[in-house]
């Protein structure tokens, strides 16, 4: 059964639509939430549907009704909002400030009863809050203030809950806290959560369903795993310079640019070594790799080229000769540490043509081991206990290249 | 835990409210028995009693504490409840900490209806202009002033809007009574600066009937806000979505602290301070912004530092009066600084 649907929704202030045309339908239990980059009109939705602004066009229902139909007082039993406006209530403590919450069921001088009483402490417990019961709401960190905010919302009784951007402002923890007690809540409690965010690794993660806002429309809606796709993401939010991995569930930065860098690696070896090389300005490619491993996904979400081969297949020639040019044309050398097995065992061969080319190969791998897999002679590699003492060799290596290119340059010029 | 160096004794009345408002309660009556036996005639509390329960014969003290001290210092008690309340109804609607009552322009309106009255030529001939006109004419700019506010708070969609438009108000009313000061007499000038600065001096019961009851119902009404005031105290988008009607709540707030403000003014003139400074006395003392409390709570203290400040007024320079703006900043401001120095958390 719907319990909000909106039909043919126009919203926005003052005559001035914002966000046109919105066909919603939240369902019971149902955990949703509007993605979309800041100013699309998220926040502009939630308060109409919320009931705190009137629609420009259509309509939304509550339960089968019309929302601006509804008496307020019916309307604060069935459903709860958490807004993004920072509060300073005055000297006020935690539990008062959560009983306010009961004003739809209190008498007309506000007297709480036994039950408010009681629902009080449930719905501070519900947050996890009940040790802040005592404490004052200002003197509260932002995430104990969120929660405390959702208590209030809660002991209204509400079968909807609306939240605007309920993890804004929040750290990490706080962020996971939140998201974790709304899907509970809809979960054991059968509330229907609407929610705005702009994190799209949390939507993601945590959501049912979403729907994408953008340019004054709603640009798709649906399960997160089949809607955000890495190209809709990048759309939604008009990324240019990261990209968006769905498996991964997060956004990389790209960068790239600088020098040359070509991984040697595979198994997950070269996730972490990706990164700190992107964040170093390096431009990457790496090989082979099996199109089911981690750093497949990484590289590419970090724009790296990605010499692969199809998911438990052994690596084929052409793909061997790839990475022998790609590595050619990189700069430098690196060895991630990649295990070596009967799959990807080519990629020994591409070790010993690099060596043959009189390339220096910077390894995170420990001597003994490299010794063993490619043989005695360790003239051509520099091993580096740590991605730190890897970077700096890397750093030291490349000023010297820079300083020899200049001269060069200089000599040229002055012949 | 919250004011540091309290004695573990005001921290349990601090839990207990009804404790505190008995005790401003007591307060309350000892400040009324201070301002009716203390002045230029001492008046014994035996002689009191005698006079109050009708014993006795004290033709003179009868007509001191009957005709002059009892219906001053009952309009002190009144009139300093009303601006209290005022003040803190407006603190909570504009969730502005340093709003008084007279933000909205309703003593502005009163003070240039009363400086056309005595610093032009239109009370010409009449000899000295009368009390009662010039009570007259308070009202009748307080009054208009707050009509004028009302149509306005009913127009703009913010409070803040209505705060600014309250302020701008007063600057022009304030504009045209430089004016008039500019090109009044010497000595008419002395006296309106001195109605400027409030006193409630010559009091008498005639207007003591007016003041008690109207203050009384609406200090009432307000009482009776006291639950969707709480909800304001998230703002306006909770409170709504909590089913406070809020169109309603802003035009019954601004109406009864306006009319609250109008009816001191007139009887008194603008007295300062009070109405800023009682609410926060009260939320610092009983350490809460929860209204149920808090609006008993400014009416007593409101009404005992009024009553306190009115007597310290009459008498540290007897004969002579001080204006009681004055006394209540010079007094009042150093408390509410060291009470706000004292606390952690932010009002």
């Amino acid at each position: 059964m719907s319990v909000i649907q909106t039909q043919e929704l126009a919203v926005g202030y003052g005559g001035r639509t914002v966000v046109g045309d919105i066909n919603l339908e939240a369902l019971k239990g149902q955990f949703i939430c509007l993605l979309g980059p800041n100013g699309s009109g998220k926040s502009t939705i939630i308060r109409t549907l919320s009931g705190l602004l009137r629609p420009l066009g259509g309509c939304v229902y509550l339960k089968g009704e019309h929302l601006n139909a509804i008496e307020p007082r019916e309307l604060a039993k069935t459903m709860a909002v958490v807004l993004t406006e920072r509060l300073s209530p005055g000297l006020i403590k935690v539990f008062d400030l959560v009983a306010m919450g009961r004003y739809p069921y209190t008498d007309f001088f506000g007297r709480l009863t036994g039950k408010d009483r009681e629902k009080t402490r449930e719905a501070l417990g519900l947050v996890d809050a009940g040790r802040l019961a005592d404490r004052y709401f200002n003197e509260l960190s932002d995430g104990e203030k969120q929660k405390v905010l959702m208590a209030r919302a809660l002991v209204q009784e509400p079968e909807v809950l609306i939240l605007d951007e309920p993890t804004s402002h929040l750290d990490l923890k706080h962020r996971l806290e939140v998201m974790a007690i709304l899907r509970r809540l809809t979960q054991e409690k059968g509330i229907t959560v609407i929610l705005s965010l702009h994190e799209v690794d949390m939507a993601l993660k945590s959501c049912e369903l979403v729907i994408l806002v953008k340019d004054g429309k709603i640009l798709a809606s649906g399960a997160p795993e089949e809607i955000l796709s890495d190209e809709r993401v990048a759309e939604l939010y008009d990324i240019d310079c990261a990209n968006f991995s769905n498996c991964l569930g997060g956004i990389e930065l790209r960068n790239g640019g600088g020098a040359g860098v070509f991984v040697l690696a595979g198994g997950g070896s070269g996730a972490l070594v990706y990164r700190l090389l992107n964040k170093q300005g390096f431009s990457l490619s790496t090989g082979v790799i099996s199109e089911n491993d981690i750093d497949y996904h990484v590289g590419r979400a970090l724009g790296a080229t990605v010499i692969s081969e199809k998911p438990f297949e052994e690596i084929s020639k052409s793909a061997l000769n790839r990475a022998v040019f790609a590595g050619a044309q990189a700069a430098y050398i690196l060895d991630a540490g990649f295990p070596l097995g009967t799959q990807n065992r080519r990629n020994l061969d591409l070790v010993k043509q690099i060596l043959a080319q009189g390339r220096t190969i910077y390894s995170l791998r420990h001597p003994r081991e490299a010794r063993f897999l490619f043989g005695e002679d360790q003239d051509q590699w520099v091993f580096c206990p740590t991605t730190g003492v890897l970077l700096s060799n890397l750093k030291r290596e490349e000023g010297r290249r820079q300083s020899k290119k200049a001269a060069t340059s200089a000599a040229a010029a002055m012949g | 835990m919250v004011q540091r160096g309290l004695s573990g004794f005001s921290r349990k009345m601090r839990r207990n409210p009804s404790y505190l408002l008995s005790l401003f309660g007591l307060l309350l009556v000892i400040s009324l028995v201070l301002s009716i036996t203390l002045g230029s005639v001492s008046i014994p509390l035996k002689d009191l009693c005698q006079v109050l329960f009708g014993q006795g014969n004290h033709a003179v003290d009868k007509t001191v504490i009957l005709d002059i001290r009892l219906p001053r210092a009952l309009a002190a008690v009144f009139g300093g409840a009303a601006l209290a309340v005022s003040g803190l109804l407006l603190q909570i609607f504009f969730r502005n900490p340093i709003v008084d009552p007279y933000v909205l322009g309703v003593s502005s309106g009163a003070t240039l209806v009363v400086a056309l009255l005595m610093l032009t030529g239109f009370s010409l001939g009449m000899g000295s202009v009368s009390p009662f006109l010039v009570t007259l004419a308070a009202l009748i700019g307080a009054l208009a002033v707050v009509a004028l506010v009302m149509a306005i708070a009913q127009r703009v969609k913010s409070a803040v809007t209505l705060l600014v438009i309250g302020l701008m108000i007063g600057y022009l009313c304030s504009a045209v009574v430089n004016i008039l000061m500019t090109f009044a007499e010497k000595e008419n000038l002395h006296n309106f600066i001195l109605w400027t600065l409030g006193s409630f001096s010559g009091f008498d019961w005639g207007e003591v009937e007016i003041l008690a009851p109207a203050g009384g119902v609406l200090l009432a009404a307000a009482y009776l806000l006291s639950k969707p005031l709480n909800a304001l105290l998230l703002g306006e988008d909770y409170a709504q979505s909590m089913g406070v009607n809020i169109k309603k709540l802003r035009i019954s707030t601004v109406l009864i602290s306006s009319a609250l403000t109008a009816l001191v003014t007139a009887f008194a003139g603008p007295v300062a301070f009070i109405g800023l400074a009682s609410p926060h006395l009260a939320r610092l003392i009983l350490g809460t912004s929860d209204n149920k409390i808090l609006i008993p709570a400014s009416i007593l203290l409101g009404a005992t530092v009024t009553a306190l400040c009115d007597l310290l007024a009459r008498i540290s320079f007897s004969p002579i009066e001080l204006p009681i703006s004055a006394i209540t900043s010079l007094l009042g401001a150093p408390i509410v600084i060291s009470l706000l120095m004292k606390r952690r958390t932010s009002l």
